[in-house]
């Protein structure tokens, strides 16, 4: 467990000639559930973005699963980035489609692009894969239901479902449980931390309640500005830390 | 408050209401600093409408008196179309015959123009174009296909398979390619994003993003449009019919030219069901996918 699943280290990026990242170090171990705190604006989502490929980063270098990225390009890169999985807040499903189509479709990096053209042509054994991960995030019993007609909670967790079919080494979550009712984000929280601990899996979770975090979450790291101001377990995650954190929100407004 | 004479419960609404809430303060409207520009934007844009309009008058030859001393050919032309024609065999069952051409016509211009309008929305979409130069090059083929009005498309094809159906068809494909890519490529642009990036993020390649991100999300918008155009390009081959094309539009042209207004007014009764028929079906079936 000594090496980290993900590992970045010195990450910057700015829009339009604003730092929006400045020298972002940190690490999420397999095993872990590391909470992301901090306020609107402060770069929470960016720093995910970079690592799922989302956004590209001024400078900086992140190593997936041993893998550093800068290093890689085209395929190779597409097939290392796709050891990150990321859950969103809106979702982004397709709810048209059951929620077995779906979470087959976190496996396309693997599927040849002949039999990737409908989720017709997907095979059996990815089929049932699918299955299992739907029953992983407790959904194997709505497979076959459109996922437009599953509530917010059920939709997150089939997302999470794709995350897992995807073979990810490590989770990324933004704001997963935003907007979901509390009972709901209990669950999907609850999960999340399950597939750390049981799963083994690194995962990384942006949260607006800190009180989501100390339930929830190994540990904890804070961004202010760009810049990472908090790093430890949640333990410590005392109210001046909290204070500090959330202050230059109404500093600003 | 006495038993026999309960208030009535608008009244005590009204009341209560009047009570409680007093009328807001007023308070003086702050002057409009751009109030002399805003009037001059208005005159101006009201002189160039009127102005246009005054040269489209002149430029059309625009005279309604001519329509007034013309009356009468125009009343023997329709006294002369009633009764319509109902002969069986001589007009109805060609007739028929015929109008299903012009169906056919209509069908096959617009399902064969799908493999090609669902390429040309793909690259022309400003979120599944896989390059910029692919983007601008498949804007320009639409906006070609789209220009050139389908009448000229079947003229051209006339000079090349003949006159008939066939040419009609072709015409069709190549206009509706235009406006139907044009079409889908709009509603792609609007639909949301966020399923292709989440499969971006999982390694996906881009023609996978948007097989399984970005297409069906839209499927029902596109079939919308679809019948929609099928629609459109019923009629529209029968206005080919009339160059030579086959089907209704012919028969219509060939009785006018012969001067059997009577035989004339039945196509066009015939026409008219089946453009209501073809409105209503697509109608249903565009209904049906919304919900
Ligand atoms: N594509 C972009 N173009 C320009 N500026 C951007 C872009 N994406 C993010 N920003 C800016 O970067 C800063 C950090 O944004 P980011 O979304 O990472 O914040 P966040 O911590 O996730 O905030 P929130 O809690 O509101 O989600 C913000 O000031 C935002 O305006
Ligand atoms: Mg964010």
């Amino acid at each position: 467990m000594e090496q980290a699943a993900l590992k970045v280290q010195s990450l910057a990026k700015s829009f339009n000639g604003r730092r929006v990242l400045d020298d972002v170090d940190f690490e999420v171990k397999r095993g872990e559930l590391v909470a992301f705190l901090g306020a609107n604006g402060s770069g929470k989502s960016t720093t995910l973005k970079c690592v799922a490929g989302l956004t590209e980063p001024d400078a900086g270098r992140i190593e997936l699963d041993g893998a550093q990225l800068s290093q890689l390009g085209g395929r190779q890169l597409q097939l290392a980035r796709s050891k990150a999985a990321m859950v969103f807040q809106k979702i982004h499903l397709v709810p048209r489609r059951t929620a077995l189509d779906n979470v087959c479709a976190g496996a396309l990096a693997r599927v040849s692009s002949l039999a990737s053209v409908s989720p017709l042509f997907f095979s059996r054994e990815l089929r049932e894969e699918a299955m299992g991960c739907l029953e992983r995030v407790g959904m194997a019993d709505r497979a076959l239901d459109r996922v437009g007609r599953l509530s917010g909670g059920q939709q997150q967790r089939v997302a999470v479902a794709r995350a897992l079919c995807q073979r990810a080494s490590v989770l990324l979550a933004d704001e997963p449980v935003s907007a979901l009712d509390p009972n709901a984000a209990e669950h999907v929280m609850e999960l999340l931390a399950e597939l750390a601990h049981n799963e083994n899996l690194a995962v990384a979770a942006v949260l607006h309640q800190p009180d989501l975090a100390l339930r929830h979450a190994d540990r904890a790291i804070g961004l202010m500005h760009g810049r990472i101001t908090f790093d430890g377990p949640v333990a410590s995650l005392n109210q001046s830390v909290l204070d500090t954190l959330y202050s230059p929100e109404r500093n600003a407004a | 408050m006495s038993l026999q004479t309960p208030p009535r419960p608008m009244d005590t609404a009204l009341e209560s209401a009047s009570v409680r809430t007093p009328a807001p303060a007023k308070l003086p409207v702050p002057a409009d600093p751009h109030r002399g520009r805003k009037a001059m934007l208005w005159g101006t844009a009201t002189a160039v409408i009127v102005m246009l309009h005054l040269l489209a008058v002149a430029g059309t030859d625009f005279d309604p008196t001519l329509l007034v001393d013309g009356w009468q050919g125009m009343a023997r032309f329709i006294s002369d179309a009633f009764p319509p024609n109902l002969d069986w065999e001589e007009v109805i069952k060609p007739g028929l015959e015929a109008t299903l051409v012009t169906l056919w016509i209509g069908l096959l211009g617009t399902t064969l123009s799908i493999p090609s309008a669902l390429l040309l929305a793909v690259l022309a979409s400003r979120t599944t174009s896989p390059h910029p130069v692919a983007y601008q090059v498949s804007r320009a083929i639409l906006s070609f296909f789209r220009a050139v009005p389908d009448i000229v498309f079947a003229l051209i094809f006339v000079t090349a398979v003949g006159l008939g159906p066939f040419a009609g068809v072709l015409a069709l494909i190549c206009h509706n390619t235009g406006v139907m890519g044009k079409l889908w490529a709009e509603s792609m642009e609007e639909t949301d994003q966020g399923p292709q990036e989440a499969l971006s993020t999982a390694g996906a390649s881009r023609l996978q993003q948007i097989a399984h991100g970005s297409l069906p999300l839209v499927i029902p918008q596109f079939v919308g449009l679809l019948l929609y155009r099928f629609d459109v390009n019923v009629r529209s081959s029968l206005v080919l019919g009339l160059v030579g094309a086959g089907g209704i539009g012919l028969l219509i042209n060939q009785a006018i030219k012969s001067f059997q207004f009577d035989t004339m007014l039945t196509h066009i009764i015939i026409v008219l069901i089946l453009i209501i028929v073809v409105d209503q079906a697509s109608g249903f079936v565009r209904r049906k996918l919304a919900v």
